[in-house]
């Protein structure tokens, strides 16, 4: 079966500094997956790596099959792979609805339904007209993974989903996420709530200083000694 | 009534009052409404790039220039009628705009700023250089003409065009991407956002207007030469009416350029380099104290839609 | 255009490049340096230089002071100015949009060269101090135009020492790799961006006073200055200040190149259509990178 995504030996680094050594991973499709590690790991520049924000060094990335790494980001979005960013990235000028309008076309009224749908899923459908720069930080993480969705993508790379959302929303949009890998579609999450992702992924994937040092179920993980390292100190 | 019911009436009324003002008005007063026209055309144009995509255009005048050298040499040399020749003026601009958005535009950050910085010299130097086609710096007399009063109705229907082209840009999906760019250029582009692309049509759009007009302005003037169709002075008088009236709404470049324009003649024209002085200071005073603009200041205050 | 190019000629416009290319590299590493610390273009960097022409032509022309020696004084008066401009305005819009600090840069150019309009009115001015040239076998150079070398060369150099050896200028370069890391290690930041924008303003200066004797005077000769040292930054490597030297020896060999076979005016063109084609092609720059 074509993996959703496969990275082979990627590479970056900034000045001197290596972000990511060499990482290589695979995902079968319709999973949840969790990427953790410490503060500097290279989590975020995986993401940035993956969805073209940051030009890989070295290595490939297949997404379906498909090679993306070298393409625009924004054609990497096009062909099906959708992404928040740690520090939510709403369009603070636009209202909640037309932050999930700009990525639709053609008929403009069925967009403008699957927008409020997907508003009234996170429970923010009151606040659909305000400006997406007005909400908490926790409505705009919310606002931000629905517009991921407006897009349908197939792979959905999330950086701390669960970080500043409150924790009624946080069962919703833990439920979410697994509704997403019902419909099919891959997830890969950063997080740093170890509850959340113990709760929600099938396989954890750990780097520590851009490598991978460790991979499989969260239970394993949990107890493995390189990991328990990493994040306590040598 | 609604107040949009009664907006719309009053533009209505303002439409039609301005429509038959030639039947009535002085020459002073046709000559007057007609600059304020080419003004709320090259505001509304330099909105359309800079007020929705936050990419800054400081040579917009370049496209004025171009249109009106195109306009003026179709009709000396090749015998154009002024309506044709203005429009080919447009399409000039815009192919221009094609030759400096395309390698500007894919990238991010300053260098489309900068690059229209330049442009404005060089084709300043350009249309000093081909004397034989330009007249050089001694200029280009057109025919003698008599045309004000179809020129004011061109120019209206110009100032209109880019107001309604705004307003149409503005509260479609295309006009949302745009002013993502604005926003989040990253994040843009992450959604699957072609942003390269939009930028350039925006671009593109954004010179159409000044083209036009700038070759209705050399019809008008009846001569031109290299230091009255490039001077920087008119890009600046552009951005401070957007800047002052709300970057980014359909209103606001209009609203800069009534009030601008109306002070400039009465009270401004008298000292040009204080008056220059002025604008600068309005654009820091605007930029760090009301960003929006007056019209942005009234969106947040009554919540009004973009459009107004 | 039929050109005989001789290796005379060539020698001229190697020698030529390299001289106005020091000056290049001098005024834009100064915008490099804003543009490296505080992530914003000054526009008014071309005005500053134009003031700096001013402090000396006034100087020169009330006093007699020789224009060479005006040197510390107009670096001075516009490190003060640079300084001034960050604290009141500048400093507002480090952390806004793109558009709010080009914006703003460019009101405060424009406020700049129509103060000077209205203080020194539009006349040109001139310093006439030294004329004709060294006569070195085929090749001629204007004698300004070789001491403004000497000088821009030894104000670079100085300049890059202190960037690389003192405490103060480690502390500039830390903050323009990234201001996080260097507010973690104590730096204070808004003074850097403060000493830096006076620092660049004083190298804008220091262009201004050493062309004063070559070009004349006038208020907006200085608005080119900020678009060619932008060029210069680009064919360099944004974010590089070694760039700027090479970028600034290019940007002089290419217009004296193009002088053999164009006028003036298009030498000028040249430079644009240069730029243009870099972003087309090349948009890293020639050096390509980003290290620092």
């Amino acid at each position: 079966m074509t993996a959703a995504l496969e990275l082979d030996a990627v590479k970056k680094s900034f000045g001197g500094v290596t972000a990511v050594n060499g990482v290589s991973l695979r995902l079968e499709p319709g999973r949840i997956y969790g990427l953790i590690g410490p503060n500097g790991s290279g989590k975020t520049t995986l993401f940035n790596c993956i969805t073209g924000v940051e030009r890989r060094d070295a290595g490939r990335i297949f997404f379906q099959g498909e090679r993306i790494d070298g393409l625009k980001p924004w054609q990497i979005a096009v062909k099906g792979v959708g992404r928040t960013f740690q520090v939510t990235r709403v369009f603070p000028e636009l209202s909640a609805l037309e932050n999930l309008l700009v990525v639709t076309r053609g008929d403009r009224a069925a967009a403008e339904r699957r927008g409020r749908e997907l508003l009234a899923f996170v429970k923010l459908e009151q606040l659909a007209g305000e400006y997406a720069g007005n909400l908490s930080y926790g409505q705009q993480k919310l606002v931000e993974f629905v517009r991921v969705l407006m897009r349908d993508p197939s792979l959905v790379l999330l950086d701390e989903p669960a970080a500043g959302v409150n924790r009624t929303l946080l069962n919703d949009l833990l439920e979410a996420v697994r509704r997403l890998r019902d419909e099919g579609r891959t997830v890969l999450l950063v997080e740093h709530d170890m509850k959340v992702v113990m709760g929600l992924c099938e396989v954890v994937f750990v780097l520590d200083h851009g490598d991978k040092i460790a991979e499989g179920p969260p239970g394993i993980i949990q107890a493995d000694e390189r990991v328990i390292e990493a994040y306590f100190g040598r | 009534m609604s107040p949009a019911r009664l907006f719309q009436g009053g533009l209505v009324v303002v439409a039609a009052a301005l429509a038959v003002y030639p039947f009535f008005g002085t020459g002073y007063g046709v000559r007057a409404l007609l600059q304020l026209f080419m003004w709320i055309a090259l505001a509304g144009s330099w909105n359309l790039i800079s007020g929705l995509t936050g990419y800054v255009s400081f040579g917009h005048v370049a496209f004025f220039g171009a249109g009106a050298y195109t306009a003026a040499i179709l009709i000396t040399n090749a015998g154009w009628s002024w309506p044709l020749a203005c429009a080919a003026a447009g399409v000039a601009a815009c192919g221009l705009a094609l030759l400096i958005g395309y390698p500007c535009l894919r990238l991010k950050g300053p260098y489309f700023a900068i690059a229209m910085l330049g442009l404005n010299e060089v084709l300043r130097a350009l249309v000093s250089y081909f004397e034989g086609l330009t007249g050089g710096g001694s200029g280009l007399s057109l025919p003698t003409l008599q045309a004000s009063v179809p020129i004011y109705y061109v120019m209206g229907l110009c100032a209109a065009a880019v107001t309604a082209l705004t307003y149409v840009i503005i509260t479609s999906r295309f006009g949302l991407r745009l002013m993502t760019i604005r926003e989040d250029e990253v994040a843009a582009e992450a959604m699957g956002i072609d942003t390269a692309r939009h930028k350039l049509y925006a671009f593109l759009l954004s010179a159409v207007g000044p083209g036009i007009v700038g070759g209705l302005a050399a019809r008008d003037q009846g001569y031109i030469e290299p230091i009255s169709v490039f001077p920087l002075a008119t890009t600046i008088t552009m951005i401070v009416m957007v800047l002052f009236g709300g970057k980014g709404t359909v209103w606001g470049p209009v609203l800069g350029a009534v009030i601008l324009f109306v002070s400039q003649e009465v009270v401004w024209a008298r000292f040009p380099y204080v008056h220059q002085l002025l604008f600068g200071a309005i654009i820091v005073a605007v930029v760090l104290l009301m960003p929006r603009g007056v019209l942005g200041i009234l969106q947040i205050k009554y919540r009004l839609p973009r459009t107004v | 255009m039929n050109v005989v190019i001789t290796p005379a000629m060539i020698a001229q416009v190697v020698i030529s490049g390299l001289l106005s290319g020091t000056l290049y590299a001098m005024v834009a590493l100064g915008l490099a340096l804003i543009f490296g610390v505080m992530r914003v273009i000054n526009i008014a960097h071309g005005p500053m230089l134009m003031l700096g022409a001013y402090v000396t032509f006034f100087l020169y022309s009330a006093f007699g002071v020789n224009p060479y020696l005006t040197l510390p004084a107009s670096m001075a008066v516009l490190f003060v100015l640079g300084m001034l401009l960050e604290r009141t305005l500048v400093f507002r819009v480090v952390d806004a949009p793109e558009l709010s600090s080009l914006l703003l840069t460019f009101g405060i150019s424009i406020a700049l060269v129509n103060l000077a309009q209205l203080a020194f009115t539009s006349d040109l001015r001139a310093v006439e101090f030294l004329t004709g040239s060294f006569v070195i076998g085929p090749v001629a150079v204007s004698k300004p135009r070789i001491v403004a070398f000497a000088f821009a060369a030894i104000i670079t150099a100085a300049a890059f020492l202190f960037l690389r050896n003192t405490k103060l200028g480690k502390a500039i370069r830390a903050t323009s790799q990234s201001r996080d890391v260097a507010m973690v290690c104590g730096i204070n930041v808004g003074r850097i961006h403060l000493i830096t924008f006076g620092f660049a303003a004083a190298l804008a200066a220091a262009g201004g006073t050493l062309i004063a004797v070559i070009v004349a005077i006038q208020p907006e000769m200085g608005q080119i200055w900020t678009f060619k040292s932008f060029l210069v930054i680009v064919l360099g490597g944004a974010g590089n200040y070694p760039g700027a030297l090479v970028g600034g020896m290019l940007l002089g060999l290419i217009e004296q190149l193009a002088s053999l076979f164009l006028t003036t005016q298009l030498s000028e063109a040249v430079a644009y259509v240069l730029l243009v084609l870099v972003l087309l092609i090349r948009p890293t720059g020639i050096l390509g990178g980003r290290s620092t």
